[in-house]
């Protein structure tokens, strides 16, 4: 079935929105038509998480709370979902929740404009976990600032959680939330308003068929870059295709050889699963965004966008990665290594899409990866670093290192690859290598970060990886703790 | 919790007034407020160049624009077209304009987003102009927004000379966004007879009203400013929202609809003013023992196009370049320095913790060519309690308890043996390093500008349930100051928490009122409305005298009752029996700061009513081969006073601490140069965020502490000093750079320490070794 009417269930019944405009967010609906103030507007981008709401869909045999920036989605695509709001936390009976409680309690509010994202986060956390860690509590409000408070309060109302019993209105709702939500699920998306169109369909055929009507479409999965472009440039986004509804492509393999990831598989996912191959996957993508951010955006995107620091791609160019493209009539596997063309331009071809990510699985080699920002959580890499190789008979092989911030385009450093294959693995061929980058970038400054101090981090970090390889553990300011 | 025998409210941790509603969504800002059907909003176009001459603004296609209701322009302007608070200089709309995001025009429209997409298609042509932009091309070319000043004291040169030591150096401190949560905003809804009612996120109503006032032409009774709660301030909402309530109401005068204008972030950071960034040179002569003989410095700040409050912040650091320290011999010369960039402002601490680097910095330089440990140095160089008491604006301070404070943290936090630690630590690891640090922290409270230092309230008792009504100049703004000034309400008239009510502050109830700022805010405003309870108070005991023949009996008002000499009442009865009596139970209240006088010219006097203490530990770890930072642990010990709600000033403690963090360590604002800020948003400009807050954060109030000035309830305001705690991260992280040439060598780092100036900073010192 085709629709393009966008039903969700909110406060235990379906709420459908017939033809809405594709490119209203979802935080101006419930600010201007769902008349509820409670949700922030702090910055429109996606940084700074006042706006949090919680988006619930049904995966794997349970309720997922995704938080996420109603800012920077779209209000279509909360077709199928359960939309929750801080105001819907009170019990019909005017008591706080759990959550709510614990913030009043430890005092984790004052001027209290960040409070209800930060509760929607605490939110998230407190209904899926049954356990959690302190670390838990630092990602889990990783995207939402605060300028009062200093985050103490927030964080021992946060532990103050770990005891708490779980059971709330919502939990007692579930199965009619279910219901409800199932109901629903049942549709594709195309709306055509005015001049926008906007199509969610649910099925890779669909997909295809739609793509081959309107090829110049933009395609639309967490939206955490495409919307700042209504947000912040101001611009119509005429035609969207969405491709978080297709199923087929939200999925994980791995047949020993690769790990293939769907499309629209949302990072959190994927940080969760990599992590057994490459820890250090998992640890830049908790440095990637916020929990937020993770919760909608994917690999995929990532790849697309093709920014010079896009976290994800200097690693999946160490470490190899392939790309599927589809079009109407066939699918080609290219090496990632060959995409990126110049500042923000791929090979991706009209009429084309991203269908998924094979990541090859290697035995026995050494995979680093390493991020600098100003900012430890949320921030935007000055330099990012992958390096991935062995070491057979002490001498260096196989060895494939990337970096962002350093070029316009997310990059392979093949001198430096060059000087080190086949060497031994010693802190002079190191020196080497390091004055090898000067050949393969020029990195330019900007607000983040000088290109002279690029360089040096980007031939600093071939030391640290040697000092660490050798000495067989991390040496970092956050291996301390 | 309130069931208790005896209910006293203030020292006590209560939860903010407002949590409840925080957590649920339901406490308003401007933005929530309930919106008439026919509102309609705003959205502002600016300057995007930072120095130029408007040849021809073509609005034609912003006025087509879908949704767009009406464009105002200076041309509408019929009063004054600025809004500087003291001085002129910050036109609502320019025809030349001088920093990029002087505002230009702006539009009203159906929606938010159609008049944020309407500014966007003005044609503009601009003749450019040269700019200015750093400090040092302003020095140059003696480009200043108010005359040099120079505060001397005794004879530093020859000091200098004399003294068996000798250092000269320079140093940086940064700008900072204040980055509140809520951004700037404004609601203005026409009234009858041409009157405004104008909501506004705003420290300061007042001044809103009278700008607003001024650029109609009309008098200030006819504007009506209400501000329940601000989502921040941080001094960005002090002078910097009077813009956006002056336009919002421009356009709802022109469109006669009520008119919402909600800036967008990045518009907001660039079309305000942020913190002054310091630039000093100095000269430093001292002794073996390392105590400063003589100190000359050249302080100068960046101001942006305008004075605004820039006089009164520069003021402010010269009054706090001692810090805690005795300058017997002081030469400072002070610059203003005009630049086209955004007219920079207030923002927490005001000029006072920029001045009080400058003071740190060089005892750090001092310990550090010494080789000796600078705790030990800033000890040596405190102010004393019998001598070397009088500052170099010739105020004897009275108060004085560093020392003490200094040394209980030494020992609580255990400085020494953590540092031997720490060394140990660094000479095991060559690429991780930790430092430490412990700085102190003086600060003068009172507005410098001494009319401010004053407050009204108003109070009315409601007969029929003897429920409370307050209002007060004060501005709740995270710092909790309605629930301290309820507190203070609900014990004066021992009556419960609950049925006192602040509400929110009006012109029109609290006139002429102080901007909520220079940490003053609930000193002054709760000793106000305590005075308003004082006066109904008085009525109250005249009745009851004459009534009941009760003589020279004080009325004690506890638990709900009021007991006189031989007679009590239930408070309820009371207030019942007063008002069929006719005995008025409504009152305004009234407070002016005692003491304080200061000449300008001479730079003497006593600027402040007292003094609030701190200190803080802090231990840093870096990373030598990527500048990357990380604080591991603070220790602080901080002065409330007898703190009114000890759970609200350790939130202002941390908070500060935290947020002064972020000035030294992550914030960086970045200028192009031609003038164009590159730094707007939470992608470009990093705070703090949880991540980064110390492992181990150990708050402490001082237990001993008290305020000896007669202020309420002996506490002492937590508004700005706790962010000076944060110092020490940055003395923690020079520190830890430092041990990369065995303490052999002073780093040179300037603020902020980003991973960046860190490595530079260690380069630097690689190549000196």
């Amino acid at each position: 079935m085709i629709s393009n009417i966008i039903s969700f269930v909110h406060n235990n019944r379906i709420i459908e929105i017939k033809n809405p405009d594709p490119n209203e967010t979802l935080l101006n609906y419930i600010r201007t038509q769902l008349k509820k103030t409670g949700t922030k507007e702090g910055c429109a981008e996606g940084g700074c998480g006042a706006c949090t709401v919680i988006l619930c869909d049904f995966k794997n045999n349970q309720m997922n709370y995704r938080a996420v920036n109603s800012c920077i989605t779209f209000l279509p695509t909360l077709q199928g979902k359960q939309l929750i709001l801080v105001e819907d936390l009170i019990s019909k009976d005017g008591s706080l929740h759990p959550v709510q409680e614990a913030m009043v309690k430890f005092h984790g509010s004052q001027c209290g404009f960040c409070t209800p994202g930060f509760v929607m986060s605490l939110f998230s956390m407190f209904k899926n976990n049954s356990k959690f860690k302190d670390e838990t509590i630092k990602d889990t409000i990783a995207g939402n600032l605060c300028r009062c408070t200093g985050y103490s309060p927030i964080i021992k109302a946060a532990k103050s959680l770990k005891n708490k019993k779980k059971i709330d209105h919502f939990t007692k709702n579930e199965n009619n939330t279910l219901k409800l939500i199932k109901k629903i699920n049942t549709k594709s998306i195309a709306i055509f308003k005015e001049e926008k169109k906007y199509f969610a369909p649910r099925y890779l055929e669909e997909l295809k068929k739609i793509l081959k009507k309107n090829n110049d479409s933009d395609f639309l999965s967490g939206g955490t870059d495409l919307s700042l472009n209504v947000t912040k440039k101001r611009k119509d986004i005429n035609s969207i295709i969405y491709l978080n509804s297709v199923k087929e492509l939200n999925y994980i393999k791995n047949d020993n050889s690769y790990i293939e990831v769907g499309a629209s598989t949302p990072l959190i996912d994927f940080e969760i699963y990599i992590k057994e191959y490459y820890p250090d996957f998992t640890k830049i993508l908790k440095r990637y965004g916020s929990p937020q951010i993770r919760n909608v955006g994917t690999i995929a995107g990532n790849i697309a966008t093709a920014s010079p620091i896009g976290d994800c791609l200097p690693l999946l160019l160490s470490l190899n990665a392939e790309i599927v493209l589809q079009d109407l009539k066939k699918t080609k596997t290219l090496l990632l290594n060959k995409f990126f063309i110049s500042y923000r331009q791929t090979k991706l071809k009209k009429g084309q899409f991203i269908h998924s990510i094979k990541i090859p699985l290697v035995e026995n080699n050494i995979f680093k990866a390493y991020k600098v920002s100003k900012r430890f959580d949320d921030d935007i890499s000055s330099v990012c670093a992958a390096f991935n190789f062995k070491i057979v008979k002490n001498k260096i092989e196989d060895i494939k290192i990337a970096y962002g911030g350093m070029a316009a385009i997310p990059k392979r450093a093949t001198h430096c690859e060059k000087i080190l294959l086949k060497s031994l693995f010693t802190e002079k061929i190191i020196n080497k290598a390091k004055d090898a980058l000067d050949e393969d970038f020029k990195p330019i400054g900007d607000m983040r970060a000088s290109g002279q101090y690029r360089m040096q981090v980007a031939k600093n970090l071939l030391e640290k990886l040697y000092v660490e390889v050798k000495q067989k553990k991390i040496i970092g300011i956050y291996a301390q703790n | 919790m309130l069931k208790t025998k005896k209910e006293i409210f203030i020292n006590e941790k209560r939860p903010h007034e407002s949590g409840i509603k925080h957590v649920s969504g339901k406490a308003h800002y401007i933005d929530d407020i309930p919106e008439y059907p026919n509102t309609i909003y705003g959205a502002i176009g600016w300057s995007k160049k930072a120095h130029a001459i408007i040849k021809k603004m073509n609005l034609e296609e912003v006025i087509k624009s879908q949704g767009v209701i009406a464009v105002v322009t200076s041309d509408d302007i019929i009063g004054r077209n600025d809004v500087g608070p003291v001085y002129d200089g910050d036109p609502i709309f320019t025809k030349n304009p001088k920093y990029f995001g002087a505002p230009l025009f702006a539009v009203a429209a159906t929606t938010t987003e159609l008049a944020r997409k309407a500014v966007l298609k003005a044609k503009i042509t601009y003749k450019t102009l040269k700019t200015i932009t750093t400090i040092k091309e302003a020095l140059r070319k003696k480009s200043y927004v108010l005359k040099e000043r120079i505060v001397k004291k005794g004879d530093a040169l020859k000091e200098i000379q004399r003294s068996k030591h000798q250092l000269k150096g320079n140093f940086t401190t940064g700008s900072q966004e204040h980055f509140a949560l809520e951004g700037q905003t404004a609601f203005v809804i026409p009234q009858e007879d041409s009157d405004f009612k104008v909501y506004s996120s705003t420290q300061h109503p007042s001044e809103t009203q009278q700008i607003v006032a001024k650029m109609l032409n009309q008098k200030s009774n006819s504007i009506t400013v209400e501000t329940r709660r601000i989502g921040g301030g941080f001094g960005g909402k002090e002078t910097q929202s009077f813009i956006f309530a002056a336009i919002c109401t421009l356009l709802a005068k022109k469109t006669k609809c009520p008119v919402k204008l909600r800036i967008d972030r990045d518009d907001d950071i660039i079309i305000t003013g942020k913190r002054h960034d310091f630039y000093s040179e100095y000269e430093v002569g001292f002794d073996e023992l390392g105590i400063i003989k003589g100190l000359k410095v050249k302080l100068a700040s960046r101001c942006g196009i305008s004075p605004d409050l820039s006089g009164a912040i520069n003021e402010r650091a010269l009054l706090h370049i001692d810090n805690a320290y005795f300058l017997e011999n002081i030469l400072i010369e002070n610059y203003l320095c005009k630049t086209n960039t955004a007219s920079n402002t207030a923002f927490r601490g005001f000029g006072g913790n920029q001045g009080m680097m400058v003071i740190e910095n060089i005892i750090d330089h001092i310990a550090n060519s010494l080789k000796k440990d600078p705790s030990e140095i800033r000890r040596r160089n405190f102010y004393q309690k019998k001598k070397k008491n009088i500052t170099h604006y010739n105020m004897k301070i009275e108060d004085n308890i560093i020392q003490d404070m200094f040394d209980q943290l030494l020992k609580s936090s255990n400085y020494k043996s953590r540092q031997l630690s720490i060394k140990k630590f660094n000479a095991e690891n060559r690429y991780i390093k930790k430092g430490i640090s412990i700085t102190p922290v003086k600060f003068g409270i009172s507005f410098t500008t001494w009319h401010l230092n004053q407050a009204g309230a108003l109070v009315h008792i409601y007969f029929n349930d003897g429920s409370v009504h307050v209002n007060t100049g004060a501005i709740e703004m995270g710092q909790g100051t309605y629930t301290k000034i309820a507190q203070l309400a609900a014990h004066a008239l021992g009556l419960p928490f609950s049925k006192i009510k602040v509400s929110a502050t009006r012109t029109d109830k609290v006139p002429n009122t102080s901007a909520s700022a220079a940490s003053s805010t609930t000193d002054l405003n709760g000793a106000a409305m305590l005075n308003a309870i004082y006066k109904i108070k008085m009525n109250l005991k005249a009745f009851v005298k004459r009534k009941y023949k009760i003589k020279n009996s004080e009325g004690i008002y506890e638990n709900g009752m009021v007991k006189f000499k031989g007679k009590s009442f239930k408070f309820n009865q009371l207030i019942k029996e007063a008002y069929f009596n006719r005995v008025s139970l409504s009152s305004s209240g009234f407070y002016t700061t005692p003491k304080i006088y200061f000449d300008k010219k001479t730079f003497t006097g006593r600027p402040f009513l007292y003094f609030a203490y701190g200190a803080a530990v802090s231990e840093v770890v870096i990373d030598i081969l990527t500048g990357e930072n990380k604080i591991l642990q603070v220790d602080i010990l901080h002065d409330a006073g007898k703190a009114i709600n000890p759970a609200i000033e350790l939130g202002q403690i941390e908070g500060g601490y935290v947020q002064g963090a972020g000035w030294l360590t992550m914030e960086e604002v970045n200028w192009k140069s031609n003038g164009v800020l590159t730094t707007h948003s939470p992608s470009t400009y990093k705070i703090p965020s949880a991540s980064d807050m110390p492992e181990k954060f150990n708050v402490e109030i001082y237990k001993k502490g008290i305020n000896n000035e007669s202020v309420i309830n002996k506490s002492k305001t937590t508004g700005e000093p706790p962010l000076m705690n944060a110092m020490s991260v940055f003395f923690a992280i020079k520190n830890a750079i430092a041990s990369v040439s065995n303490y052999n060598i002073n780093p040179k780092l300037d603020a902020p320490a980003t991973p960046e100036k860190i490595l530079m900073s260690i380069n630097k010192l690689k190549r000196k070794i």
